[in-house]
């Protein structure tokens, strides 16, 4: 009986032990990459409550798969490619709300530090312009082109985050510079 | 709004200047509290469904004593006395059957001995077998000879595309034989 009750306790105390571990190690993570995640489900949906709840959702994906977690090779890119996946989902269903609406917000919210009041209107009214121009492209190269702008991400680990290989990646984003470049310079020329 | 500033950023919209956009885009800071949302969101999960929901859910229940991660099954020796015992289990039922099964009837089949003559071709250990299959039939000689077979497939064609010409063609020949026979003295 004391052998068992024993046992009990050892595996209560294993049990306790580990889901301190487990939790220590998630903290780790969303501390550590949180601030780019949401970053990268931002830039997607472009509202602010959006963005955080796909970061939610992307560690309480990780939560279920804690066990595989070791196997990772490189988790940033893996976290960002969970976030990507859920983002893109979610934009995919929510096709009702209207595109203008994110894009007028996000210009809004963009940093205009040292400028005027007249300068910083025509900023807005510049990000608006090419963000919706960015929405006009195909997906593919809108896609690859939004990546390319986060600074921490290479063109390898682009193409593991969209699922190409780095090639493709390239010449997608050669081709959506082009089509940027042919959209700005000629507006008419909207799809 | 001032032309100058306008002018400004026409022309970086003209380059690359999408590109900082996208980037100041990319450069957003998250809002504050973010992980501690985060953090509170995963701890109230994680405490909610430990292991019961996520990863390795345990559907038999064994008690603790059985358990793999007991302390008793980890020691070598305690290992070692378990695979022996399943090993001996294994070895003295395959010996109870081994031993139960007789050898009723004697081989009746006696292969025989092919020898080889020297200097010549061996059969390689072949043996004949029987046809299985049905060979051809030998038809009757009388029914044979009753049927006007054709004998090439220019004349099965003619027969098969003109049949009232072949009649005509089979009856002349007849009918002349029999003209042949009232006008023609008898030959014995």
């Amino acid at each position: 009986m004391e052998i068992a009750d024993k046992a009990v306790h050892d595996e209560t105390r294993q049990h306790a032990e580990r889901l301190c571990a487990e939790e220590e190690a998630l903290a780790a993570l969303v501390s550590q990459y949180a601030g780019t995640l949401y970053r990268v489900a931002y830039s997607v949906v472009r509202n602010a409550s959006d963005a955080e709840d796909a970061v939610q959702e992307a560690f309480l994906r990780v939560l279920r798969h804690r066990d595989t977690l070791n196997e990772v090779r490189d988790q940033r890119v893996w976290l960002i490619r969970i976030v990507w996946n859920i983002v893109l989902d979610r934009k995919r269903r929510s096709k009702t709300r209207p595109e203008t609406d994110d894009v007028s917000e996000l210009a809004r919210v963009l940093p205009a530090g040292g400028l005027s009041a007249e300068e910083r209107a025509a900023a807005a009214q510049h990000h608006a312009h090419v963000l919706a121009c960015v929405e006009q492209l195909p997906a593919k190269e809108r896609q690859v082109l939004m990546l390319s702008a986060f600074e921490e991400l290479t063109s390898v680990e682009i193409a593991s985050v969209v699922g190409i290989t780095e090639s493709s990646v390239r010449s997608r984003l050669f081709r959506a510079r082009n089509l940027m470049a042919g959209l700005l310079n000629h507006p008419r020329s909207l799809r | 709004m001032n032309p100058s500033t306008q002018d400004k950023f026409d022309s970086s919209c003209s380059s690359s200047g999408f590109e900082e956009t996208l980037r100041l885009v990319a450069s957003l800071s998250a809002p504050e509290g973010l992980e501690e949302r985060v953090e509170v969101t995963l701890r109230a999960e994680l405490r909610a469904a430990p292991r019961a929901v996520y990863g390795r859910a345990r559907i038999l229940h064994w008690p603790a004593a059985l358990r793999l991660d007991h302390a008793w099954v980890r020691s070598s020796l305690a290992r070692a006395a378990a695979a022996a015992a399943i090993a001996a289990v294994v070895i003295g039922g395959g010996w109870g059957v081994y031993s139960r099964v007789e050898t009723s009837q004697p081989a009746s089949f006696v292969a025989p001995l092919h020898t080889v003559p020297p200097g010549g071709f061996s059969s390689a250990g072949a043996m004949r077998t029987p046809q299985t299959l049905d060979g051809p039939l030998v038809a009757h000689p009388a029914a044979a000879t009753s049927k006007a077979a054709p004998k090439t497939p220019a004349q099965a064609q003619l027969l098969r595309v003109r049949p009232a010409a072949a009649k005509k063609a089979v009856a002349k020949p007849a009918a002349a034989s029999g003209s042949q026979q009232k006008g023609a003295p008898i030959i014995p």
